[in-house]
Formats: C-alpha cells, structure tokens, sequence
C-alpha cells in the first residue's frame, strides 16, 4: 500500500527523486562526526522553529500580557517548562554550533572555490541568527529581555548619519514599548525565519551542488563514504546527544524568572547575554568618540571580513598549516571574542543593587572619628534603606550625598533625625528619639561631612556601566501600573501622600491590626516575580525594618510586641503553600500598607502600592523573595506534566534502552556464524 | 544428490548499512516521542483540564438579616488562562437560620439576566422575560427552566465563604461551566 501510495505520487510529484538527490552524496574520505556540525545546527534550528510554534499556542505579544502568558506557559501548561527551556537552551546552543560549524569549514578550507556561495549563504545565515537572537530577547517582556533591546536599540542609535532613523525603525517610535515589542515579535516568528529558510535552501542546495570538500590530504580522500546511511547516522547520532544535553540544561539550569520588564527601575542592572558580552567589554575600551568604532566598527569589520573571506584567500591550498596568514587572523579573532566574553562575564557592573553597609561618603579616611562612628550608625539605623548617598542607599528620601551644601544648620538636622515632624508635620521620616546625644552628634557630623569631600573619591565604582546603559527617564510607562491620569513619577523623592494614611505610618509594621484583606490585592500579586531582584529591592526597601534577610528583631517602641516582625518566617496568617494565595495575602499589605497593633506604634508598614512608591512589578519580585525565604517558589511549576526530575529519568533510560538495544543487534549482526571463514 | 552448502554470511559492507539504517529509524524514533510527547501534553492539558474554584469570603454572618435576601459583594480573583484579575461580584444570600445561610448565583437560569429581589411581592423578579422564583428559588412562573442556582457555602468562625460558579443557561438541569 505505501509503495502504491507513493507510486501515485511519483507520477505527479518527483519526491523519490528529490530524496535520492538529497541522500545520494559521496563524501570524499568518508563520513566524519566533525561534518555533523552543519546537520547538528539544522537539527537544533528545526527544534527552534518546533518549540517556536508552539510557545505561540500561549504567548502574546503585548507589553501587558507577554510576561504573564509566558510564565503561564511555563508554569500552568504541561511540559511548558520543557518547551519554553528548550527554546532558551535551543537558542544558545544553536550559537556555539553555528560557531563550530563556520570554525570546521573555515579550517578545511570550505569556503574556496566553488563553493564561494555556500560560504556567502552561510555568512547571511549566521547574521539572520545573531538578529533572532536579538529580536527574542524582549519577546517575553522580562527585565533582561527589555534592558537588551534597549541597549542594543540604543547602540544601532549611535551609527552616524542612519543611526537615529534605524533605532526608531526597530522601535516603532521613540521608547522600548508596545510598538517595539510587536517590531520585535514580527521580525522573530515571521521575517528572520523566512529569511533563514531561504538563504537555507540555497546554502543548502550549492552544498550539495559541489558536495563535500572531504579532507585536505588527498590520501585520505581515497576511501569516499556515502551521505545516507554512513553520514546520516552520525549527524542522528550527534542529534540524539544534543537532545539529551538539552534536556539535561532544561531540567538542572533553567532560565530564571528574571521578573517583568520595569522601564522605571534603576536597580536593575543591565548585562547582556554571554553570545554579545564581547561587545559589552570591548565597549569599556573604547569610550567617548570613540565608542562607534566599539558598537559598528568591529561587527561591521568582522562582516566584512567573513563576506569577502573567499575573495581575499584565493589560493587552492586548503591544509592549515600552509594557511598560516588565515590560520593566525581566524585564531586572533576568536581569542579575542573568547577572552573578552569571559572578562565580560567575570565583570560586575556597578550600581545600587546590594547595598546593605552604611554608603560610602567620601574617603572614609578623611572623616573624623565621630562622623566616621556616625556613617557606622547610619548603616545600622538603616537610613539608607530610604536615603541614596553617591548612587547607593534607597530613593525613598531624598539623596544625602551633598547634605553639608544644602545650608543645614547642626541644630537643623539634629532635630530633623530626632524628629523629623518638627519641620514638617507630613514628613514620614520615622524619629530616632532614642539616639543619645553623643550619637545624634556622631550621625550629624556625618551627614556634615557629605558632600564637603570629593564624592568620587571613595564612591565612584570602576566598573560602572557607560551612561547609555542607564536611561536617566524611560519614557515608557510601566506594565499594570498607572492610569493614564496618574502620572508615573521617578520614585526619588516620592513620599506616601495618601490623605487615608495616618501621620505615623512610616515604616516597618508590628502585627498588623489589619487582616492580609483591609484591601484589594494589586496587580503585582497575580506576577510572578524575580526571587533575586525581589532580594535587592529587599535590602533598599525593608531590611532596615524587617532586618537582613528578614529576620526581624528590629525595635518598634509602642507597638504589640515591641519589635517589626520577621518576615522569614512570616506570620502565619500569611503563609500559604499556594504561592499565589501567599503572594495575594502579602500583596494586600503592600500595596495598602498596616498600622501595627499597640497603643502607640512608632513605625507603620509603608504603603508602597497606593502611593506608587514601588512598582508593581518590584512588588512582585518582593513578593516572590519573601516567599523564597519562606520555603515557598512563586514561580512553581503547577502543571508540569511530567516533574522535570522524573522526566530527565524518563528519557535517559529510554535512550539507555534504544543504546543497548542497537548494541545487542549489532552484536548480532556481526556476530561470526559457525564454519564462516 | 546435490550436497548442501553452508549459508554465506551477508557481505559486511550491506550488514553495516542495514545497521546504520535500522539505528537512524531507532534514534529518529527516540527523538521523536521525546519532542513528540511533551508537545502534544501541551496542547491538551490546559483543554481538558478542570477550572480550580477558591472560597471568597463575602459576609460575616450575623450581619445577614434573617429570612430576608441580601445582596453582598466581595471580591473574587478570576484567572482564565493567562490572565489573572481581581473582580467584584453579587450574590443573593439569605439567612434561613442563625448557622444556615443560601446563597443564590445572581444569573438567571433562563438566559443569564440579573433578575432583583420584590420586596412587596416577597418574589425574585428576572426584568428580561419576567421569570419569577421564590423565596426558595423555586420557578413560579415564567420562562426559566431550573431554580436559581445555589452556590457552594461554608460557614467558618461566622463568616460567610461562597465558591463562585457559572452554570449552563436555558437548561433543566444545573451543569457547571
């Protein structure tokens, strides 16, 4: 019956034709497992446009669901997790091999002629992969994806003359928003596949116009083994491998929840993926006038170079070691794009994040003892967790870092830190009335001292990021956030101003006299937010209150208790298994803020959604740390279909059974009869 | 008699290639069900798989006047899908006994209009075809084919918990959506 089905076809269609084309190959010297690079990143392409397709069952390419539908995917839709991994995985893995690939044919000589073509289409091929890189990242409108296409927008702003009409090209407009997002979806699912299957098709076709180029030596050229079966079992060999590294990445080192995209946020600091950290590092180098050279001129180089590649190396000679001139400038080229990704990726940008010690106000050395005593007291009060000194500290209260040239008198900020509402009856400052005098001297002397030293002496870190990095105002309004009549202002200097909120509540909370229900959870509690920029947000925001790693302990004179509460572990009025009802029951005292029970509690939990003090998206990547710290994932896979672990099981052991089976058969096979010669 | 030969071995070259044949198909196979069954779990496990239903808290009880129909409204966190949203909703509740509470689904069981307590009449009204039901949600006249639907209740420390439901429409038989 297939054969009669096939007949048919044949008789309308060549298709037996077609295959014994594309199988029937000879390959000069035999089959090889370093020719399977080609077929390996074909293999892992397929899986790409695969595991594609199908995040398009649930994703959607809107600022406002996009985060949401792919954590959906990845945590609600069984073997999501697999799926949207072995896309990530699938991605970088590609990378490697298509470097691997143009490294082999680059050795072997593989570009000369005639098969100029083949090279060319495979130049265009790597370009297409670089763009469909670029072009996910922001797909799923997380905080890394977002930044990326942001700095790299930016970058391709910088070329002279065309830069400014290409960056508002790739963005639809001025800022990384909506438009930008559906540029960038489009171009990923529909124009750089297209384009990748076309410049395929023909890399493909010269390929097997002029066939394999076989080994240098022409005496190893001699024993010609055929592409189908010798060649293609070695290229399912290798896919086979690759599919079980892939999955073995998608179980043990999945991507992280990196937390939705928040163009307001100045904690996050942006770090590109290891595929364009060398341009990252090498940018650190090339500074000023001269940073175009750094962002255009050495990818346009590089290029170049592989573009004209065929024309420039015309001698037949294909042996590397009388290609010593090509061998020493492809050698330099990838010493210097492998050395600068790893000091890229060992480098720390500087910036606020992580900041828990008292800020630096200077060179400490050039403090008196008592200002110096004072800067220990101001880390330890946790003023920093809401003042900024020199880039570092909260943006709660106001930056700290030239509060001597403000005309402060002594006796000013002595009261002010004693009590804040001796100057300002609406200040939520908390007071310190329980500072001695010698300790409120130390911490005037302090705040005295800042600014009346060159603040880059001691603050200025050297591996800040160049400036385009950090965009002083994204113009874009965050996901979920503010109504179009609200407007959303930086945070810095932005106090609670809710007319609702009684004078006291400031910070911190005892137990709370509200329930986790005096209000309607926020957006944040249905997001599921970053565990590790949730810890950041944490030491700028709540550790002076809730104390490092939210032990608790710290005092609060006049309320139940006397002390903030822990948040690890928390209340258990709190505590849900369910992460998002746990994330629900703290949302509510997020966004609306508590006022501890006690007669006369001198600290308040802020209200830091209503006042739009934080983000939704920080309140979700808070919300998501405090349920890391009480043993809870928020982003918990609800639906695996199969639990990654027992999955990994699954599929080794089938692949176990399909080694020993093809072994035993094998054996059998070859196995020598009785009497044979 | 012709004197019988011992079967030849296969040439190896042709052995060799029916091996590398038989093992492509073998690891096709592999590669295959290993995409193949995960891609096919996600497309029918969130197509087959039964909505979750939370407990709201709507009322304390003994803020429920007995034997009269009391509109309350509490918030309730919808999710269909991706999209998860916090949503105010109605219902009828109505206080039979100090520990027995009915709560009535506010959609009227004939075509899914907001039907209103009579107050004179002692009768729930449907404005839209003007079907009538009872104290007990019983129909008493009009179009609709089923009673008001009940929904689920629980009653904990003296508050009021109500599990938020739609059932199919225009039907004699209560079937959850």
């Amino acid at each position: 019956m297939p054969d009669r089905i096939l007949h048919w076809i044949d008789e309308r269609f060549p298709l037996t034709a077609m295959i014994r084309g594309a199988l029937n190959e000879e390959i000069p010297g035999g089959a090889r497992y370093a020719y399977a690079l080609g077929s390996a990143t074909l293999f892992v392409f397929g899986l790409q446009m695969i595991t594609g397709v199908w995040q398009l069952f649930y994703y959607v390419p809107t600022v406002d669901h996009a985060y949401d539908s792919v954590n959906y995917l990845r945590t609600e839709v069984p073997f999501g997790w697999l799926i949207h991994n072995l896309h990530y995985w699938g991605a970088n893995v590609m990378i490697v091999l298509v470097g691997l690939h143009i490294a082999r044919v680059f050795i072997y000589g593989a570009y000369k002629a005639p098969r100029e073509l083949t090279w060319l289409a495979g130049v265009v091929l790597l370009l297409v992969t670089a763009g469909l890189v670029f072009t996910g990242a922001p797909l799923p409108w997380d905080e890394p994806g977002y930044w990326a296409a942001e700095v790299g927008t930016t970058i391709a702003g910088t070329v002279p003359l065309v830069g400014n009409a290409v960056k508002r090209l790739l963005r639809g407009g001025d800022v990384m928003g909506p438009l930008a997002l559906s540029r960038m979806f489009v171009l990923h699912v529909v124009v750089l596949p297209a384009t990748l299957l076309g410049f395929l098709a023909i890399h493909l076709v010269a390929f097997r116009n002029f066939g394999s180029v076989g080994p240098w030596d022409e005496s190893k050229r001699k024993n010609a083994g055929e592409f189908w079966p010798d060649q293609a079992f070695k290229d399912t060999v290798v896919a086979a491998f690759l599919l079980l590294l892939l999955v073995s990445l998608c179980v043990y080192a999945p991507p992280p929840v990196a937390g939705p995209a928040d163009p307001l946020d100045t904690s996050y600091i942006p770090k590109p993926e290891w595929n364009f950290l060398f341009l990252y590092e090498t940018l650190k180098f090339l500074p000023g006038r001269l940073e175009p050279l750094g962002t255009m001129g050495i990818p346009l180089a590089g290029i170049l170079i592989l573009v004209l590649l065929p024309f420039l190396d015309r001698s037949p000679e294909r042996n590397p070691l009388r290609r010593r001139f090509a061998m020493a400038g492809g050698a330099t080229w990838v010493g210097f794009v492998v050395t600068f990704t790893v000091i890229g990726y060992l480098s720390h940008p500087g910036g606020v994040g992580g900041t828990t010690g008292p800020p630096p106000s200077g060179s400490s050395a050039s403090l008196s003892p008592s200002a110096r005593e004072g800067s220990r007291l101001f880390g330890s009060l946790g003023c920093n967790g809401c003042h900024s000194i020199n880039g570092k500290g909260g943006s709660v209260g106001p930056d700290l870092s030239d509060e001597s040239r403000r005309g402060h008198s002594r006796a000013w900020l002595a009261a002010q830190v004693s009590d804040p509402k001796s100057h300002n009856p609406n200040s939520i400052m908390p007071s310190y009335p329980t500072l001695g005098d010698t300790q409120l001297n130390q911490v005037v002397d302090y705040l005295m001292s800042l600014g009346a030293v060159d603040p880059s002496a001691g603050g200025a870190s050297g591996n800040a990021l160049p400036a385009k990095e950090k965009p002083a105002s994204p113009a874009h309004p965050p996901r979920h956030v503010a109504p179009p009549s609200v407007p959303t202002t930086p945070r810095a200097g932005l106090a609670p101003t809710n007319p609702s909120l009684p004078p006291a509540a400031v910070h911190g909370a005892g137990p709370l006299s509200g329930s986790p229900g005096q209000g309607p959870p926020g957006p944040a509690a249905s997001v599921i937010g970053s565990v590790e920029h949730g810890a950041r947000l944490f030491r700028l925001y709540c550790a002076s209150c809730h104390g490092t790693d939210g032990k608790g302990g710290v005092p609060n004179p006049g309320a139940e208790g006397g002390t903030i509460p822990a948040l690890d572990p928390i209340q258990r009025k709190f505590f849900s298994r369910d992460p998002g009802e746990f994330a629900t029951n703290i949302d509510r005292v997020l966004q609306h803020g508590a006022i501890p029970k006690g007669p006369l509690p001198e600290k308040s939990m802020l209200t830091f959604g209503t006042t739009r003090s934080l983000s939704q998206e920080e309140i979700s990547d808070l919300e998501a740390y405090i349920l890391f710290l009480n043993g809870v994932e928020r982003a918990e896979l609800k639906h695996p279909g199969i639990p990654p672990g027992t999955w990994f099981l699954v599929v080794i052991a089938a692949f176990a059974l399909v080694v020993a089976g093809l072994t035993g058969y094998r054996a059998l096979l070859f196995r020598k009869k009785p009497g044979a010669q | 008699m012709e004197e019988k030969t011992p079967h030849p071995d296969p040439p190896a070259e042709a052995t060799r290639r029916g091996f590398f044949r038989v093992a492509i198909g073998i690891l096709g196979g592999f590669i295959g069900l290993v995409l193949g069954i995960p891609l096919v779990g996600s497309l029918l496990g969130p197509a087959f798989r039964k909505k979750p239903t939370r407990w709201a808290r709507v009322a304390v009880v003994e803020s429920l006047p007995l034997g009269q129909p009391t509109v309350v409204s509490f918030t309730n966190q919808s999710s269909e899908g991706y999209l998860r949203e916090t949503v105010v909703r109605n219902v009828w509740a109505i206080r039979r006994s100090p520990a027995e509470v009915t709560v009535f689904s506010p959609i009227c069981t004939h075509l899914g209009c907001r039907y209103d307590w009579e107050p004179n009449s002692g009768r729930f009204l449907c404005p839209c075809h003007g079907s009538l039901f009872g104290l007990d949600g019983k129909v008493l006249a009009g179009p609709a084919p089923r009673p008001l639907d009940t929904l689920p209740v629980k009653i904990e420390n003296g508050e009021l918990f109500v599990e938020w439901e739609r059932f199919e429409l225009g039907i004699s038989r209560k079937i959850a959506v």
